[in-house]
Order: structure tokens, then C-alpha cells, then sequence
């Protein structure tokens, strides 16, 4: 993993071909690998079952075949001994040679016309190696020196025994110019001579031809596997390749198929792997050989191989159009859905697709509801912040009031003229301590304790102005002095107290306007309590709402701007309550939260951030963010 | 285009080239069981002379997967029909011929011409003359030693005196390759031995080679140099014609065996028939199936046979090729 990261942070052009896919090619490339990879899984399993089978088949058939040939050869071998049997006990035992030769002769002969498509020739030789009887009637060789001959010296070895010889050239006859390949089967006889008992040996020679005829039949059509024969030491009697290992041109491991038991063995010849059925010729001991390389399993497969490989590769792009027709129709109203919402999000605002699948048209539905939302809250985003410039344009306009700053003046003018130059010195310094909290450097948050300053700038001006007809009181906690307030929101209703409630009241009525300041469950109120004409609670309920009423006194800047000020900032939940009595006074509370007063939270309040929410941004920046620009 | 219907495409256009691919070679390969074939052509085609050679074409066309075709010739070709012969099999769409070369001065330069069309492998002798270059591959015995063995063999049975006896050649051609090579080896094995050569005998005509032999000068030995003049000698020492000269010679056919065997051949030197159309047929075969293969010549090995060794194992072996 590490040297893959490393790797990307070196080269990071290689990150350009991991580019995230559309869903339609992913939804295809999934489809299409998975199916292959599944067809492959199939197409080996079958290539690899269907194989298994091919070769047992081959063995199997190889071994019925190898049965039935050793069944006919077995057939063969045993009618050459019956041949034996018959002439030995039927002929020999029964004549003497030298009274009864034309028995012998007529009954050989008879044997020999009987079964001379498979016989050379039938022959007597006496202890001696003298001919004694043979049939067909040739001419003997001159010298065949018969004793020294192998099935001879065998037949006379083992006296109790038939022997087969190995193939050989038949050289004891005169064949006229032809030169026969026989097998000898030898056994020691007891013949008669002149009336005397003598042991000899009689000849069956087997036409050799018999026998290759059988292992050609066995060879023929066949595409790799062979079959021979050879006898129990491994010499080899018949091989489809016989000169050519005399040649040495080849070879052939028949000593070793020799010393195997019958059934199926694997071996290793001459680097060739190969299976090697033996199966053993009944009493002459011979092995007859069957030999299939694997080359003949893998020729056999060939075809097959090429089948599985079409058949995958046709499957594979059947597949690759139905993963296709698929993932169009499965991604089709996913994109449709997408492009939709791109060409919102591009500004173009058209109706957000809603189709498909179940799902799919509750994702449309929903994205189309979410934007909807998004609309109207951006739509309340823009009317909140349009009111919020347009209050604190009013806050602004009544810092610099020019009827309270015309009237201030007037006072001071007069108050000099009067020589009452300290009360116009004080009443200065009190319209300069005014405007300088006002102006708090441009901010909208102060501590609540300017904000009470600024209120006692004000009602100390006025109060010069109302010649002191009424008094001013401040009861603060001294826990409120460094909490956070809206500016400026003190001043218009101190300045409603006065116009409505104690501005009037000669200084014999005892007029009186409070301020108190008290923190409760986390809250701030202050409260302006005047002991003025009171209001009907008609008047009160009218105070705070709506309308389009123009302030027809005061500053112009009326308790509902103070209201609003204050929920924009701090929320709904707060903002000002007004409980009156008619000529009981008014009290107008101001509800805040008491957030206590740090440059981080007056710089948070400050940039408009709503109390209590993380984050909140201005109007632009939200069209922005909702667009996704 | 969009990016999955690129992919689409691209990817079915990748599986259908391997499928055609796939298919093309398929094809091949079945084509490719088509065997190939060579055509083989001797003088005397069916004489027994070929049997050994035959069964080794046959063995080797077996092993190689070649379909060979023995074309039927009679006794005794001329350089045109043979020329005839080879361009008939080229027609009949051969892939590579085996030629037994008749005696002939055009018959290098008609064949290297040939062979520029088609691979062409010689057998029994070459067609270039001793000293002359010839590119034609041939397999052959090595006729030389051949004729210098049985002078040997005649040596050995005379205990190397030879003087004054008289000799007679017989051979089939006077002029061929491998009659001339063989009796420059008799003559280099006699060459010390003071016998004289009172006659030669060849290009015998069908008409007169049951009495040419008789007509002869009395000799003491007689040497066949090939098995038409050896089947022709051995007749004829069985008819008692050849005033008892001693009979030896080449041969490779089972009346020359039978002809030792009965005592009328006192020698026979057998070369290796099998071996040679064997190998003239494997690297016909390998040129075949190889076209940037050169073919090699080759030699092949010869027996001397007497009568008491002919039935050994070995020699067994030789006349079971002859048999075939």
C-alpha cells in the first residue's frame, strides 16, 4: 500500500487512467467480467471434465480392444496346440514310422488341409534331428542341422512343455525362393520306429503373417496409441515399428512392459509420458502392449480445445451486448437524472427528471423537493438579510438624527446664552459620549454596559431638554455590564418613554423612567419601566406587528425595528415584550441571550452569524453554495 | 461518443478479431492433417530387387504422416521416361519425389533445374560422375566399398592367391554410378592379386541373358556388381552354365539369398535397402514439412552374407526387410 501511495504521489499522471467511471461503463465492465470470468470458470471446468473423460474413454476402449485382440490371439495360440494335441495323439501315438508312414502321412495331411491358412508346415524329427514326416510334402535343405536349431534344444529340454519360438525364418524347407517368418511350436513326442520307442520332437510352424495380420488390425486407425507384442523377457515379437528399432532408428521400453503385471501403468520413456496397458497372453507368457503417449490425449482435446475457446469468446461478446443493453436500460434514468440536475446546477433550471425504477423516481422526487426548499430558504435568506441592511440603515439613521441633534444643539445654544456654560459644557460631553458609543468603530455588538452608558448619555440630554421633568433610574446586576447586545436598542425606547409616557408630566407628577438589567436562565433582560400614561392592551398588541404604518413621532426608528434587530441576531426566541397599563406606565423588556462578551463572539455576532448556529452565510454565499458553484 | 459505448465497442471489436483469429487457425490446423505426399520413382518397380527399400518408404511414410506413391515402372527406363515420370508426379501435385537415377549424361542438369520446383532426393547412386559436384542430396550405400568387400571376401576364400585364376564381371549397366564405383572397389581389392579379368558382361538385353553367361570364356570366379546381374548369374550357376565358377556378388532380393543359400552364390554383399528407402523418405519428409531445410545425403550400411551366417539374427533381420 505504501509503495502504491508513494508510487501515485510521484508519478500522479497514472491517477489520470483512475479517473471515476460512469455508472453505465461500470454497471458493463462488472457485468461483462463477471460473466466471463464465470464462462472461463465453466469453460475450463468443462475442458478439464470433458478431457478426463476423453482419456479414460481412450484407455478404456484401449483396453476392450486389447482384450478381444488377446481373446482371438489366445483363440489362435490354442488352435495351434490343438493342432499339437491331434497330430500327436491322433497321428504319431497312434502309427508306427516305419509299417504305418502312409497313416501318418494321410492323417497329417488331413490336420494340414485343415487348418493351412494359419499353418506353414507340419514336421516329425526323430532324436536324431532326422526328418521322420512333414507336411506339405517339400524338399528338406541340405542341412538344417535341426538339433542346434532353439526350438529343438528347447522342445527336448522341457519335455513336458509346448514352446513357441520367436519369430524366425523358416529354414528347414526348400520354398523355392521364398523365405517364410514362422513362430515354432515345439514339443517333445514319443515316436515309434521299426517297433521301437524313441523320444522326437514335432513341429507346428505358425505362419507368422497369422499373427501380424491380427496386430496390424489392432494398429490400424489409430492417431498416436500402438499396440505390439512381445514375449515374458520383453523381446519383441510384433511392433508397428519393428525395423526401425532393429535399426536402432527407434526404440521401445518393452523390457520393462515385460516385468509389468496386467493393467494400466504410467511411465516415462524417452522423455515422452505415457500410459502403457499390458495384458498377458495366456500360457505362452507373451505381453501384449498397448502404449497411448499423452501427446494422443492432448491430439484429441485439440478440437475441443478450440471449441471451448470459440464458444467462451462468442459467449463472451453475447454477453458483453446483453451487459450492454443492461446497464443502458439500469443507467438510463440515473443519467437521465443526472444530466438534469446538471444542467439545474449549470443555471438552466429545468424540471429535475423524475422516472425509472421506484427508486429512482424517489430520488428525482426528493432532489426535486430538496431544491424546492432550497429555493424558498434562499428566498427567506434574501428577504431576512434585505431587512436586516434595511435596520440597521435605520439604527444608522438614528444615530444622526438631525431633529434630536437640531433640538441638543438648540439646548446648548440656549444654555450658553443662559451663561449656564457648565450644564452646556455637560450636555456636550454627554452628545459626544452619545455619538461615540453610537459609532462603536462600525460594530453592531457592544457590551450591555456601553449600551447602558449610551442610554444614560441620552436621558441625561434629554432630560436637560424636559427641564428635568421627569427622573431616571438604572437598577443593573452587575453580572449583565459584559454580555453581548445589539447597539442602539435602549435609545429608541427610552425615547417612546419620554414621547409617550413621561414627556408630558410636569416635574410635581414625579415622573419616573427605569432601567433594570437582570440575567435569568441564561438570559439577559433589561427592562424600561415608565410610570406614564400607560397604553390600552389594544395599543400593545399593535406596537409589535406589521404594518405599514409611518411613525408619526420620535426618531422614526419604533420598538418593532428593535424587535426585528434583535431576532435576526439572536433568533425568534428572543426580542422585546411590552406590558402596559393605562395610566399605570409601561414596561417595555428587552429579552437577550447572555452571551458574555469576547472578540470572538462579538466578531461571530458581528458577521451576522445567527446565536445558537454554527454557521450562517450571507446571501450571496448561500446562492453560491446552493447552486454548487 | 460516450465513454461506455466507446468501451463497447472497442471491446466486441477485440473479441471478434480473436474469434476470427481463433477460427483461422482452427482451419489451419485442419488443413494441416492433409498429408503430404511423395512420389517415389524406380527402374523395375515391382522387381523384389525393392521389397527392404518399399517397406522402408512405408515405415517411414507411416512415422512422418507422408502419403507415398511407388510409381510402376518397367525393366529398364530411359532418361526421357524417367524425366517423363517425374514431371507427370509433380502434375498430380507430389510435394517431393525420390528418384532412382537412370545412367544418363543429362540427368544432373534436368534434375537441379527440377529441383528448384521440388525437393528431390536420389537413391541407389548419385547422377554426377566421380569429381563432379552435384547439389541433389542422394542416399546411398557406399558403392566403393561395397566392390572393394566382396574383392576381399574373394581374397579371404582364396587366401589371398589369386594368381592366374580368371574373373568375370557381369553388371546390369556399364556406365552407371554405382556399377562403376563398386567395380573401381573390386578392382582396388584385387588390384595386387594377379587374377585376370577375362571378360565383363553388362547391359544385358531381356533377349539374350538366359544365354549371354554361357557364351562366356570359362572363368573361376564370377562377380555379379548388382542384384539384376546376380539373380542372373545365380540362375544360371543353379542350371550348371557357369563350367563351376564361383559366385559372388551384390544383391538384395531373396533369389540372391536363395542363391547363397543353396550353395550357387558364394558371397553375397546386401545393402542396407531398408535403411535407405527409410531415410530417403525421412528426408524428403523433413524437406517437406520444413521448407527451410536442406536435405543431407546419407549413407547407408551393407552386410556380407555367407551361407553359414544367413540365418543368424542379424541377417535374419535383413532378409525379413526382403521379405516384406
Amino acid at each position: 500500500m505504501v509503495k502504491i501511495r508513494n508510487l501515485i504521489q510521484k508519478h500522479p499522471e497514472y491517477l489520470k487512467g483512475l479517473k471515476p467511471r460512469g455508472m453505465q461503463s461500470v454497471i458493463m465492465i462488472a457485468f461483462t467480467c463477471i460473466s466471463v470470468a464465470i464462462m472461463l470458470i465453466l469453460g475450463i471446468m468443462m475442458y478439464f471434465r470433458v478431457s478426463a473423460s476423453s482419456r479414460q474413454e481412450i484407455v478404456e476402449s484401449s483396453k476392450t480392444l486389447m482384450k478381444q485382440t488377446g481373446e482371438n490371439m489366445e483363440d489362435y495360440l490354442m488352435s495351434m496346440r490343438q493342432i499339437s494335441d491331434a497330430v500327436y495323439y491322433n497321428v504319431i501315438k497312434e502309427n508306427d514310422f516305419s509299417s504305418q508312414n502312409g497313416n501318418i502321412q494321410r492323417g497329417m495331411n488331413l490336420i494340414y488341409e485343415a487348418n493351412k491358412d494359419n499353418l506353414r508346415s507340419i514336421a516329425i524329427y526323430n532324436n536324431y534331428g532326422s526328418l521322420m514326416g512333414a507336411e506339405p510334402v517339400v524338399l528338406q535343405k541340405e542341412d538344417p542341422n535341426v538339433i542346434k536349431q532353439d526350438w529343438y534344444k528347447r522342445a527336448m529340454a522341457e519335455m513336458e512343455n509346448m514352446h513357441f519360438s520367436m519369430p524366425h525364418v523358416q529354414n528347414l524347407f526348400d520354398e523355392s525362393m521364398r523365405y517364410y517368418w514362422v513362430i515354432t511350436l515345439s514339443r517333445a513326442v514319443e515316436l515309434t520306429d521299426h517297433g521301437v520307442p524313441q523320444m522326437g520332437v514335432l513341429l507346428v510352424d505358425m505362419d507368422y503373417s497369422s499373427i501380424s495380420r491380427i496386430m496390424k488390425q489392432m494398429n490400424t486407425k489409430n492417431r498416436g496409441q500402438y499396440y505390439y507384442l512381445c514375449d515374458g523377457s520383453g523381446e519383441i515379437i510384433y511392433h508397428t515399428r519393428q525395423m526401425q528399432i532393429n535399426n536402432g532408428i527407434s526404440s521401445e521400453n518393452s523390457e520393462k512392459a515385460a516385468s509389468y503385471k496386467d493393467g494400466v501403468y504410467d511411465e516415462v520413456f524417452e522423455g515422452e509420458h505415457r500410459k502403457v496397458i499390458v495384458n498377458t497372453i495366456s500360457y505362452t507368457g507373451w505381453k501384449l502392449v498397448g502404449v497411448i503417449p499423452y501427446s494422443v490425449f492432448t491430439h484429441g482435446m485439440f478440437d475441443l480445445r478450440y471449441f471451448i475457446v470459440l464458444l467462451i469468446l462468442l459467449m463472451a461478446m453475447m454477453l458483453g451486448v446483453i451487459s450492454r443493453v443492461v446497464s443502458v436500460k439500469v443507467s438510463s434514468p440515473i443519467l437521465k437524472l443526472n444530466t438534469s440536475v446538471l444542467e439545474y446546477e449549470a443555471g438552466k433550471q429545468p424540471e429535475i427528471y423524475i422516472g425509472g425504477s421506484m427508486e429512482i423516481r424517489h430520488l428525482g422526487d426528493s432532489i426535486q423537493r430538496s431544491y424546492e426548499q432550497i429555493d424558498s430558504l434562499m428566498h427567506k435568506i434574501v428577504l431576512e438579510q434585505t431587512e436586516r441592511r434595511k435596520s440597521e440603515l435605520d439604527a444608522l439613521q438614528s444615530q444622526i438624527n438631525p431633529h434630536f441633534l437640531y433640538n441638543a444643539l438648540d439646548s446648548i445654544t440656549w444654555m450658553i446664552e443662559g451663561g449656564r456654560n457648565d450644564e452646556a459644557a455637560f450636555m456636550i460631553s454627554q452628545l459626544a459620549k452619545l455619538f461615540r458609543i453610537s459609532l462603536s468603530k462600525g460594530r453592531t455588538i457592544i457590551t450591555v454596559e456601553e449600551e447602558l452608558q449610551h442610554a444614560q448619555s441620552y436621558m441625561n440630554i434629554q432630560k436637560i431638554r424636559y427641564k428635568n421633568c421627569f427622573s431616571f433610574i438604572q437598577d443593573i446586576d452587575p453580572g449583565v455590564n459584559s454580555c453581548c447586545t445589539v447597539k442602539l436598542i435602549l435609545q429608541p425606547i427610552l425615547e417612546n418613554a419620554i414621547q409617550y409616557g413621561v414627556g408630558d408630566m410636569d416635574e410635581e407628577d414625579g415622573g419616573e423612567i427605569k432601567i433594570t438589567g437582570r440575567r435569568k436562565e441564561g438570559m439577559v433582560i433589561l427592562s424600561v419601566t415608565d410610570n406614564g400614561i400607560g397604553m390600552s392592551e389594544e395599543e400593545v398588541r399593535f406596537l409589535l406587528k406589521e404594518s405599514n404604518r409611518v411613525p408619526s413621532h420620535g426618531s422614526g426608528v419604533g420598538l418593532l425595528n428593535v424587535n426585528k434587530r434583535i431576532q435576526l441576531l439572536f433568533g425568534k426566541q428572543y426580542g422585546l415584550t411590552i406590558e402596559s397599563e393605562p395610566d399605570e406606565g409601561t414596561k417595555v423588556s428587552i429579552c437577550i441571550p447572555a452571551v458574555p462578551y469576547t472578540e470572538e463572539n462579538r466578531k461571530m455576532l458581528d458577521a451576522g452569524h445567527p446565536f445558537g448556529k454554527d454557521s450562517v452565510l450571507d446571501q450571496d454565499d448561500a446562492n453560491r453554495s446552493y447552486k454548487g458553484i | 461518443m460516450e465513454n461506455s459505448k466507446k468501451i463497447f465497442i472497442v471491446t466486441e471489436a477485440i473479441l471478434a478479431v480473436i474469434v476470427l483469429l481463433v477460427s483461422i487457425t482452427m482451419l489451419r490446423e485442419k488443413s494441416r492433417e492433409k498429408w503430404d505426399k511423395v512420389s517415389v520413382i524406380i527402374q523395375d518397380s515391382d522387381d523384389n530387387a525393392w521389397a527392404a527399400f518399399k517397406y522402408g518408404l512405408r515405415m517411414a511414410a507411416q512415422d512422418w504422416e507422408i502419403d507415398m506413391v511407388v510409381v510402376g515402372t518397367g525393366e529398364k527406363l530411359t532418361e526421357e521416361e524417367e524425366m517423363k515420370a517425374i514431371q507427370n508426379q509433380i502434375d498430380l501435385g507430389a510435394d517431393a519425389v525420390i528418384v532412382q537415377p537412370v545412367p544418363g549424361d543429362g540427368m544432373q542438369s534436368s534434375l537441379e533445374k527440377l529441383q528448384n520446383r521440388i525437393p528431390i532426393m536420389l537413391v541407389e547412386s548419385s547422377v554426377a560422375k566421380r569429381g563432379i559436384e552435384c547439389n541433389i542430396p542422394v542416399v546411398l550405400p557406399d558403392n566403393y566399398a561395397m566392390g572393394r568387400a566382396l574383392g576381399e571376401e574373394l581374397q579371404k576364400d582364396y587366401n589371398g592367391n589369386l594368381k592366374g585364376k580368371k574373373l568375370g564381371i557381369v553388371s546390369q549397366y556399364a556406365d552407371s554410378n554405382a556399377v562403376t564405383e563398386r567395380r573401381e572397389g573390386l578392382k582396388a581389392a584385387l588390384d595386387q592379386s594377379e587374377i585376370e579379368i577375362c571378360w565383363e558382361v553388362s547391359d544385358i538385353s531381356p533377349d539374350e541373358k538366359d544365354r549371354i553367361l554361357e557364351s562366356q570364356a570359362k572363368a573361376d570366379v564370377i562377380i555379379a556388381l548388382d542384384d539384376y546381374s546376380l539373380t542372373l548369374v545365380g540362375k544360371s550357376a543353379s542350371a550348371n552354365s557357369l563350367y563351376g565358377a564361383l559366385v559372388y556378388g551384390i544383391g538384395n532380393s531373396t533369389e540372391a539369398v536363395y542363391y547363397l543359400d543353396a550353395g550357387f552364390v558364394q558371397c553375397l554383399v546386401a545393402p542396407d535397402e531398408f535403411n535407405m528407402g527409410y531415410q530417403s523418405l525421412t528426408e524428403a519428409a523433413k524437406r517437406v514439412k520444413n521448407m527451410f531445410r536442406e536435405p543431407q545425403s546419407r549413407i547407408v550400411s551393407f552386410t556380407v552374407i555367407r551361407r553359414d551366417t544367413l540365418f543368424s539374427e542379424e541377417n535374419q533381420k535383413i532378409l525379413f526387410t526382403m521379405s516384406q
